[in-house]
């Protein structure tokens, strides 16, 4: 067994789990986080990164406009982008599957999009019957 | 890689963010949960606090900066007191960054 957690934009769990019933493992966790990634929690560097290059240098505007926030940002804050962690745990068979799904559902070439972590877990209960292991979490 | 998932002070999360984020390690998720650990919660007087808010943040290193990863949390979320949160690793195989659909961090 395979515990994989995703972390995905709000707005894209529906497609998610829609994309997760169609290969048959529907059964997931939600939960409500906040993240930061490379980018330390900067939402504006995806405006930037999409702002074509003429704008900066026609409108002089250097640094843009996100550096330009971030830099008079107080520098003991730290910056956080709202998100959704999804946690299934699904046999080691389909792990691939199940990452493949959820890349395609959340793929849209924009920073942001999340990272899937994939980890083994040992042991699983049904605490309704008592199976254990795979029975469980068939 | 290995995951780190940091139970702490709600009041030194910032702290830690940016100690973490000063030593180059900016990523992390963090969620508010509640628990209680040995001492069954806090009594105050009368009172008694069963279940306490602690911040839970998560993150992935690579093997290699795990103990450095791990220096930085305890120098700043230690107080030397009771309820300054525990620290659980475990494995993680494999990452995937959505937007690429690579592997690796």
């Amino acid at each position: 067994m395979k515990e994989i957690t995703a972390i995905i934009r709000r707005d894209k769990l529906p497609v998610t789990k829609k994309a997760l019933d169609d290969i048959g493992y529907s059964s997931l966790t939600i939960q409500s986080v906040d993240g930061r990634g490379k980018q330390k929690g900067a939402m504006c560097a995806e405006m930037d990164s999409e702002m074509p290059d003429s704008f900066c240098t026609s409108a002089k505007l250097k640094p843009t406009p996100a550096a330009y926030a971030l830099e008079h940002t107080l520098p003991t804050v730290a910056l956080y982008v709202p998100k959704r962690m999804l946690t299934l745990v699904v046999p080691d068979d389909v792990v691939t599957a199940v990452v493949k799904a959820i890349i395609k559902a959340n793929q849209s070439g924009k920073r942001g999009d999340g990272k899937i972590f994939v980890s083994p877990i040992d042991g699983a209960l049904r605490v309704r019957t008592g199976e254990r292991n795979g029975e469980a979490i068939a | 890689m290995k995951m780190i998932r940091a139970f702490i002070r709600p009041e030194k999360e910032q702290e830690v963010v940016l100690a973490l984020e000063g030593a180059g390690f900016p990523s992390l998720t963090k969620m508010p949960v509640f628990g209680r650990g040995k001492q069954k919660g806090l009594t105050v007087g009368p009172v008694h606090y069963d279940e306490l808010p602690k911040t839970l943040i998560m993150t992935v290193v690579d093997d290699k900066d795990l103990d450095r990863v791990l220096e930085v949390i305890q120098g700043k979320a230690r107080t030397g007191f009771i309820g300054d949160g525990k620290v659980f690793i475990s494995p993680v195989e494999s990452v995937y960054t959505v937007r690429t659909g690579e592997t690796g961090l």
